[in-house]
């Protein structure tokens, strides 16, 4: 008991019991939910299609696997993987590659213009991605126009929405990356320079190995960003041949009322979400510490 | 070696700083790093400018004109699309949709948050309930509505289990719930968010603080009404603005519930302006306006300003500083 207060402590049933309990009770409800929902997409994915609607809260009497290599195996689906795959990890590692360096840049410059390019690439990240619709779709037709001239053969929608990607993530990886590099000691570059070591090989061997979580984070949080992006790849590659897994999975749903493999769409539910869960394992903490980053004090 | 290394690089700069001085005029020296600054920087710097920034504004200059896309001719329009959109019942509607969708979802989102916030400081199991709560951010709104709008189903499994317990069946997906769910799909899936982001700022609170509070009598209520509150406000206020900005941009989820067939076109009761926008670029089939469109965005950008001032300047106040 504090002398200085004078007063004891009080427990009041409604506010410090009752209330409490509801709401830790309202919470682990909501966890169960939340892996209830999971474990049974999973379990849905094995079912035959006629347990999947009948029976969807039964176990699978068999499993039936071939539902996930069907899925797979579906012209639209196995492309459309490849798609994610490929856009996902260039995109990603092109993002890094490209704002690691300018976030250096701007995170250790004395120059008064530094200042006001960090706003300028902050100010991207306020835009809403909607309001560039119109003229991501404008760049997109011109820019495609004139690089089939220039190219013919190999240049499509993928390419430009590649592109794309990248450069709408890069406010965001830029102010991540500079606020983390900022919080690294100067001390260890300085004595790398004074070695003779150039700007780029200070930035490979000193600064990349130095801020390594915080790239880490930044990669993590692009490769779940590609992965799920959809708007983006709806407008500017919508093609067949060109769909990412989410933009794939919509059009199979879409289609459930002609077809009804309700199997292979969970399957398909599973192939998208499971590589993220996967990753969400692996460094959970580290994903909500870089979505959070900058924001909390 | 590098305790002399920094020695010397303090010792340097006079030494620079003269000669540069003499030239520009400027007071500190440029550290040889500093040589790298355009090269390293031009990449990020071109590639944002040419292709969010330009057509950013490229997108406002649009919206002043009356256009069908490249190839059609443009005509210029002045503020004729702005004023047609005030009259364009689809784009009234999902905008209305999309301002119940940023309040009332928005109050549902941080009740949530802040009563998970009082209990959620101490609770057994709190970094499990957290992650667990945050996972539906990492996955796709698409995969989330598909498996939610197989449930939803008019025939499907929750109808099922209503009807077991003496329920009628719902048109869930239906012309009039649709959005609801839309709405309460959305507060489910992004509230683990601002729950992580609010508890970050929850565990910098000295734990000192709550003993002292609970030894001179104060209740759970008052704790949290007057340490956690306080000293989160920050917090809270950058939180709201987040909520707003990704509340004005929603538009998978809607898809996904709405997807009986043709993917990209959802009942008026369920569009967002998001949605809408969507639907006039991409035409279907009818002559795209991407003037409408684009002043879509515009409109957007201005109302996402107006309440970010506004939420700003609700929840300024004077900082608390920890003594």
């Amino acid at each position: 008991m504090n002398p200085v207060h004078g007063t004891r402590p009080v427990t009041r049933f409604v506010g410090d019991v009752l209330v409490p309990r509801l709401t830790s009770a309202a919470l682990w409800l909501w966890v169960v939910f939340n892996l209830a929902l999971v474990a049974w997409v999973g379990l849905q994915s094995l079912k035959s299609p006629g347990d999947v609607w009948l029976h969807p809260f039964s176990l699978p009497s068999a499993p039936e696997w071939q539902n996930w290599s069907r899925a797979w195996q579906a012209a639209q689906f196995s492309k459309a993987a490849l798609n994610s795959v490929v856009l996902t990890g260039a995109g990603s590692v092109l993002i890094v590659g490209i704002a690691a360096p300018a976030a250096y840049a701007l995170a250790r410059s004395t120059r008064r213009v530094a200042g006001g390019l960090t706003g300028y690439f902050a100010m991207g990240m306020s835009i809403p991605l909607q309001t560039l619709i119109i003229p991501v779709v404008v760049v997109k037709l011109s820019l495609s126009t004139f690089m089939v001239d220039w190219v013919t053969g190999w240049w499509d929608d993928r390419i430009t929405l590649l592109i794309f990607e990248v450069a709408l993530s890069l406010p965001f990886a830029v102010f991540v990356l500079s606020g983390h590099l900022r919080s690294l000691p100067q001390e260890v570059e300085e004595a790398a320079e004074l070695d003779g070591a150039g700007p780029l090989r200070t930035f490979v061997q000193v600064i990349v190995p130095l801020a390594r979580p915080g790239i880490v984070t930044v990669l993590v949080l692009n490769v779940i960003g590609l992965w799920n992006s959809t708007l983006l790849v709806m407008v500017i590659a919508p093609g067949e041949d060109e769909r990412t897994l989410p933009v794939a999975l919509l059009h199979l749903y879409g289609t459930m009322q002609y077809s009804s493999d309700w199997g292979g769409m969970f399957a398909g539910i599973g192939i998208l979400v499971f590589p993220m869960i996967v990753l969400y394992l692996w460094c959970g903490r580290r994903i909500v510490e870089g979505m959070t980053a900058g924001i909390g004090k | 070696m590098s305790a002399t290394a920094v020695r010397i690089s303090r010792e340097t700069p006079p030494n620079t700083s003269a000669r540069e001085s003499g030239r520009r005029g400027r007071r500190t020296p440029r550290p040889a790093r500093e040589r790298a600054f355009w090269p390293f920087l031009l990449p990020a710097l071109v590639l944002y400018s040419a292709l969010f920034v330009v057509p950013a504004l490229y997108g406002a200059w649009v919206s002043l004109h009356r256009w069908a896309g490249p190839g059609a001719e443009m005509s210029w329009r002045g503020l004729g699309n702005y004023t047609s959109l005030l009259q364009n019942e689809a784009f009234r509607s999902s905008f209305l949709n999309t301002l119940v969708l940023s309040v009332g979802g928005g109050a549902a989102v941080f009740a949530v948050t802040f009563l998970a916030m009082t209990v959620l400081r101490q609770a057994r199991g709190r970094a499990f309930i957290r992650s667990v709560v945050f996972l539906p951010m990492i996955i796709s709104a698409i995969a989330v509505g598909a498996a939610i709008g197989f449930l939803l189903n008019p025939d499907g499994a929750v109808n099922d289990l209503l009807g077991a317990v003496g329920i009628e069946a719902l048109p869930w997906l239906g012309p009039e719930l649709v959005f609801r769910c839309v709405i309460a799909g959305l507060v489910w899936s992004s509230t683990g968010f601002y729950i992580a982001l609010m508890m970050s700022a929850v565990d910098a609170i000295p734990p000192h603080l709550y003993e002292d509070a609970h030894l001179s009598g104060a209740t759970k209520w008052e704790q949290f009404r007057h340490i956690t509150l306080p000293l989160t406000w920050d917090v809270f206020s950058v939180a709201a603005v987040l909520w707003v900005v990704n509340s004005l941009k929603v538009f998978e989820i809607v898809l996904a519930f709405t997807t009986g067939g043709t993917p990209g076109n959802p009942p008026l009761e369920a569009r967002t302006v998001a949605v809408q926008q969507y639907i006039t670029v991409s035409g279907g089939n009818t002559v795209p306006e991407l003037g409408q469109g684009a002043a879509m965005g515009v409109f957007v950008v201005l109302v996402t300003v107006v309440l970010i001032v506004l939420i700003r300047r609700v929840t300024r106040r004077d900082r608390v500083e920890l003594s």
